[in-house]
């Protein structure tokens, strides 16, 4: 039973070193449109649901990015559902 | 009508030769010659008409030409417009992006960004004739190295009764993104049991100043753990449809050590720091699902359901699991939980428990109010009512654990510290800013009869007395909480 924390970390580190080397892809124009449509339909609905939503005015475009990958933790939201929002603050200030 | 006077004259030539036979030649050749001169006159009219409409043809069809030659210039200048404009736009585009590549460079890569709440509160409870200020800063230290890895860490500073800040570490972790689905949290975080700890208790996230009782000083979850946490989430059908997991193994659930037995009813640390031997690994679940989609207007409604299991001391288990909803409409808010916690103790006994919370909000910033004056309609359109029902049941309450000093989001009510404790909690906020906001709360405080109470007072064993019915309280708070 001790060993299952050991081998659980082994396993995450492994699957981070394979998986973390993805980084950042260039999205498209449209791609990009539809993020930002999605995002600001999303945005009062998700944002609001355990507290006031923020606008996108608030915080630096930097600033969101860190941010944002601060709510996907703490919502776990859909990688795209967050990437949308985050095109939508960006965008949207 | 020229017809009409030629037939009749034709006639009257034909009546008068043969009626009159008789009248002579030149009046026939005068009318015959009169016969051409119309026959002439037509003929001439006839060939004015068609050179007229041969004309009136022309001018149309060069007319027409006109418009035609129009319509292509005007679609010729339209293209050329869109097409500078798209010039222009990708002209401002690149130097907008140059200048943000600019900046991001002058930035560097790695980026922090401070944010955080504070709380700032006056608290009156009647059964302790408490009547203070009291205050908590609680900075949150973002730094983000690229988009997949993120470090958050938090630190507390409360100003408690009688001395200076006390500081504490509740979050610490490093947030590792690895695919789509998959996160992985490691550090020290707040407990991702229901929807409380981790979602809720930031002074401007929760509506309320004070936490719901299972979630207050007789917790029945540890608020902090220290561990490995694997999260994630999927849209499972329509565009708000989704379904979040998270899963975690950690150092688990540790009771309190000072006093000199393990019994029924003792408090749950608030974090299990160092996990000794004679504890077991802590093991957590929680799955959260989102059954409207965003387009059917029914509004957000989240289920959630979790659990955490772990050998608190030796083969003693502990079990805790719940269940909670969220629903968001418009400005009508609410949330509930339901929790259980079953304790094997050492002696054979069980130490069971079990904590609940509804509550219940309605934001007035689309109250029609037609009539009032601006600035009362503006000071009405920020005000956010609350109701919140709360409570606990355990077996039993330890006399030497309990400390009444009111804190930040504490009242202090001797109240709460009974093995039935009920609260009823109104609440008015006044929104300045979405994450802004002045909350005040007038809590009822109304535990009900049974349960025992241990104590120690210095002795290796404890008295357990049977508690009675308890006083009633009222308590009220207000707090000035800043979201940054
Ligand atoms: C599951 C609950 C939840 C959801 C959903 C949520 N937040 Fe948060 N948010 C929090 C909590 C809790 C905090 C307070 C930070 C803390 O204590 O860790 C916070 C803090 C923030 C902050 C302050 C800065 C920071 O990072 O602490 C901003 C800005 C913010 N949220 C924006 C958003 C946006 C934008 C969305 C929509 C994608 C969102 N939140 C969705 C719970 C949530």
């Amino acid at each position: 039973m001790k060993r299952v924390p050991i081998a659980i970390f082994l396993a995450l580190a492994v699957l981070a070193a394979t998986c973390a080397a993805g980084g950042a892809e260039e999205i498209g124009k449209a791609e990009q449109r539809r993020l930002f449509r999605d995002g600001a339909r999303l945005w009062p609905v998700y944002c609001a649901q355990c507290h006031n939503a923020r606008p996108g005015s608030e915080f630096a475009p930097y600033q969101w990015d860190a941010i944002m990958m601060h709510m996907r933790t703490q919502a776990n939201l859909p990688a795209r559902d967050a990437r949308a929002v985050l095109e939508y603050l960006k965008a949207g200030r | 009508m020229r017809y009409f006077i030629l037939t009749i004259l034709i006639i009257t030539v034909i009546a008068a030769g043969g009626i009159c036979g008789a009248e002579d030649g030149s009046e026939l050749r005068q009318i015959r010659r009169e016969i051409q001169q119309i026959r002439a006159d037509e003929e001439r009219q006839r060939q004015r008409d068609e050179r007229l409409i041969g004309e009136l043809e022309q001018k149309v069809e060069k007319l027409e030409n006109q418009n035609r030659q129009l319509q292509q210039s005007s679609a010729q200048m339209q293209t050329r417009t869109t097409q500078q404009l798209q010039q222009i736009n990708e002209q401002l585009g690149s130097s907008a992006s140059d200048f943000a590549r600019t900046f991001h460079d002058y930035l560097g890569t790695h980026t922090f960004t401070l944010t955080g709440a504070v709380g700032g509160d006056f608290i009156y409870d009647r059964q302790t004739a408490t009547n203070t200020f009291a205050l908590d800063f609680e900075p949150i230290i973002l730094y983000r190295v690229t988009d997949w890895l993120l470090f958050e860490g938090t630190i507390e500073a409360n100003l408690p009764a009688g001395g200076g800040a006390d500081f504490s570490l509740p979050v610490a972790t490093a947030q590792i993104f690895l695919n789509d689905y998959l996160e992985v949290q490691a550090g020290i975080f707040d407990q991702p049991f229901g929807d409380w700890y981790e979602d809720q208790s930031p002074f401007w996230v929760n509506r309320f100043v004070t936490a719901p009782l299972p979630y207050s000083v007789e917790a029945l979850i540890p608020p902090t753990d220290i561990g490995v946490q694997l999260r994630g989430g999927a849209q499972w059908g329509a565009l708000g449809q989704d379904i979040d997991y998270t899963a975690w193994v950690s150092n688990g659930p540790s009771f309190a050590n000072d006093i000199p037995q393990p019994v029924v009813g003792q408090a749950i640390n608030g974090v299990n720091t160092i996990k000794v031997n004679t504890n077991g690994q802590g093991y957590g679940g929680r799955l959260r699902v989102y059954p409207f989609p965003l387009d059917s207007n029914l509004g957000r409604l989240e289920l959630g359901a979790s659990t955490l299991n772990g050998k608190w001391l030796h083969g003693n288990w502990y079990n805790a699991w719940g269940v909670d909803f969220a629903y968001l409409r418009g400005p009508l808010q609410a949330r509930g939980e339901f929790l259980e916690m079953y304790r094997q103790m050492p002696t054979g006994n069980a130490d069971n428990r079990q904590g609940w919370y509804v509550q219940v909000g309605y934001f007035l910033n689309q109250l029609p109010l037609p009539f009032a004056p601006d600035p009362v309609a503006d000071f009405i359109h920020r005000l956010e009512p609350l109701i919140r029902y709360s409570g606990v049941n355990q077996r039993a309450i330890v006399q030497d654990e309990v400390s009444t000093l009111p804190e930040t989001g504490f009242s202090g009510s001797p109240s709460i510290f009974t093995p039935h404790a009920r609260e009823v909690a109104l609440g008015l906020d006044y929104w300045v800013a979405p994450s802004i906001v002045w909350q005040n709360e007038v809590d009822l405080e109304l535990p009900e009869a049974g349960g025992s109470i241990i104590a120690f007072g210095g002795n290796p064993t404890p008295t357990v007395i049977p508690r009675g019915a308890t006083p009633n309280d009222v308590a009220f708070l207000s707090q000035l909480a800043i979201g940054f």
